[in-house]
């Protein structure tokens, strides 16, 4: 069921269940050289007395799904114990693994078999890739916080956060040097605004742009 | 009870199956690529290997030429998770046999989820030395024109038997890997590379193929036993050579390469016109993205091949080769414009003097090309080429020799 909902909704669906008494929303964009950011990942975490406090949150079911030959979303953010299902839109198999510390599993997935959700109990960055497919690559974005949010294709994003005191991240796939985490007190009146530098290369994780790139593999 | 739990284990069992053929239908299942190519050529050059001479290109003192370069198919099969199979079915003009193969290997590629990666492959394939050949069927997105290096790897260098990678790698994508791999039919390599010299072309030998020798440069004389055709892809001395590298990549920035390979020939081995060509070299490649997206691609090699039998401690042929690459291309969205230079020489050390093997030049490549739905690409290209080769003289030519070939190329990829 969860597998047909977009992942944008989803992720607004994370952040109504995290709405509670006297929420304000506080907003952003971010950009790259002039240009709206999209997947950047902005985490708020509650501190109390400098200490972080975490929000009592049941995780909802996400997903990354398969289509074109690449994951979509590129990057997901979700809530540590999220269980994320793997869809396959593709007419052929995708075979995602990650070996990244925060989660290592492999799964297969044929053309149109839905699969068992993979559960991120662990906080991080986990990279996924796909054995048949190498340039596929995306990102779990698994955080402990309940209060979290994806900046869309122009940039912009919203997070309903209870008033009180805040320590805000910002994460992105590429960025060429990690922001510092910023404090703030919610409710906030203006709008936040973040300039991201990224990686000179950069890996997009789309298919090759010509077929002459895709036609061949000698393994290396 | 007893008839009853059985027929129900039983069709248990029968829907296990059939559950596991359904999930295991999807495999064997099949993907073809392909690409091609028409060419139109101007060329201002000497004879070349088509015509048994000495010129630079594939061919020469032609008139202009317009005709289907190649045609290639490439049909990758997945045959379970962890093995696939690619076979690259070619038509070139004037290829010995109108449809052969250049390539047919199973690759072994398991998934790993430790940084921890093994894999391998085994058949007939390319030894991973050209870092331009990245495309369908072996083509290079920058040039129609291979480099020196790499006009060599396709006439004379296929890999006959068995690679091993085992590679590990971080979650940015960087990774260093080492490679070996265990050859057969090989022992012709380097004849041309003694015989005929370095060459700029695309032409990719196939597994039964002939490439022409030099025609009336003394070579049948000294050598009555030779043929006057080379089968790139014979075992002459039934012993199998080697190769072994290392592959270094910052993800989407460097890639290093750097392999030894050994055929181990026995040069005094000579069998049904074919000798055994003992060739050994150092190919060292590297690849940059740097500012302004430009790439860089530069390849080196340097070895030796020798042949015949050992009088004063010397053999009949003994070659020393060297070349070096170095490529800059731009993309602007749908166009490309690449720049090559080459360098390339070989030197002898052998006790027939009159078997002129030595040669030394350069060659300029520029390249434009415009690849449209991802799949039309029209190509200009200029190779020049300087060089000099003292068996010219034998052809009542002079030693140095200026080369140019002009092409027009449309390729179609699928």
């Amino acid at each position: 069921m969860a597998s047909r909902l977009s992942p944008v909704f989803l992720s607004c669906s994370v952040a109504a269940v995290a709405l509670q008494a006297n929420a304000d929303s506080i907003s952003g964009t971010v950009e790259n050289a002039g240009k709206p950011l999209a997947s950047v990942v902005i985490t708020a975490e509650p501190t109390v007395n400098g200490k972080p406090s975490s929000a009592n949150v049941n995780p909802v079911t996400m997903k990354m799904d398969q289509k074109g030959k690449e994951f979509v979303p590129h990057v997901l953010a979700i809530k540590v114990g999220t269980p994320v299902y793997f869809p396959n839109s593709d007419d052929i198999q995708h075979h995602v693994y990650s070996f990244s510390q925060a989660k290592r599993f492999e799964i297969k997935l044929y053309k149109g078999t839905p699969s068992a959700p993979v559960i991120f109990n662990q906080p991080g960055v986990v990279a996924l890739g796909c054995n048949i497919h190498d340039w596929m690559l995306g990102f779990v974005f698994v955080t402990e916080s309940p209060y979290f949010a994806i900046s869309d294709d122009a940039g912009r994003w919203t997070l309903d956060l209870p008033s009180g005191d805040y320590q805000l991240s910002l994460w992105h796939p590429d960025a060429a040097v990690e922001l510092p985490p910023q404090t703030l007190r919610v409710p906030l009146e203006q709008s936040l605004h973040h300039v991201i530098d990224l990686k000179m290369s950069r890996r997009t994780g789309k298919p090759p742009g010509t077929l002459q790139a895709e036609g061949y593999a000698d393994g290396f | 009870m007893a008839r009853l739990l059985t027929n129900t284990v039983l069709l248990g069992m029968l829907s296990g199956a059939v559950t596991a053929a359904e999930n295991t239908s999807e495999f064997p299942n099949f993907t073809l690529h392909g690409v091609l190519d028409l060419r139109y050529q101007i060329m201002d050059a000497q004879s070349g290997e088509l015509q048994h001479g000495l010129g630079k290109f594939r061919s020469g003192a032609e008139g202009d030429r317009l005709r289907v370069n190649e045609a290639a198919v490439v049909l990758q099969t997945r045959l379970s998770w962890d093995w696939s199979g690619t076979f690259t079915l070619k038509y070139a003009d004037k290829q010995h046999n109108p449809l052969d193969l250049t390539e047919a290997f199973l690759s072994y590629r398991p998934v790993s989820t430790s940084g921890w990666r093994i894999g391998g492959r085994v058949g007939m394939f390319f030894p991973p030395i050209s870092l331009e050949n990245t495309g369908t069927a072996w083509s290079s997105p920058y040039t129609l024109n291979s480099s020196a290096i790499n006009s060599w790897v396709g006439e004379e260098l296929r890999s006959f038997g068995g690679e091993a990678q085992l590679s590990y790698q971080l979650d940015s994508g960087d990774r260093l890997g080492l490679f070996a791999a265990g050859l057969a039919n090989n022992d012709a390599t380097g004849v041309l590379l003694a015989w005929r010299g370095w060459s700029l072309q695309d032409y990719e030998s196939t597994l039964q193929d002939r490439l022409r020798l030099p025609d009336n440069i003394g070579i049948r004389s000294l050598f009555p036993r030779q043929a006057a055709f080379t089968q790139p892809f014979v075992e002459v001395d039934g012993r199998p050579g080697y190769y072994v590298g290392l592959n270094a990549e910052q993800a989407n920035r460097y890639t290093f390469r750097a392999l030894y390979y050994d055929n181990s020939a026995d040069p005094s081995a000579i069998n049904n016109g074919q000798y055994a060509w003992h060739t050994r070299f150092f190919s060292l490649g590297l690849k940059a993205e740097l500012p302004w997206e430009l790439t860089l691609i530069s390849q080196g090699i340097s070895g030796r091949t020798s042949m015949g039998d050992i009088k004063d401690g010397k053999r009949a042929v003994d070659v020393g080769f060297w070349s070096a690459s170095l490529l800059f291309s731009k993309s602007f969205g749908n166009h490309r414009l690449s720049f090559r230079h080459d360098r390339f020489g070989t030197d002898e050390n052998d006790y027939l003097p009159q078997d002129r093997n030595s040669e030394n030049g350069y060659a300029w490549t520029a390249n434009y090309n415009l690849t449209l739905a991802q799949r039309h690409q029209l190509n200009f290209e200029v190779s020049h080429i300087n060089s000099n080769r003292p068996a010219r003289a034998s052809l009542g030519q002079s030693s140095n020799q200026e080369e140019t070939l002009w092409q027009v190329a449309y390729r179609l990829f699928f």
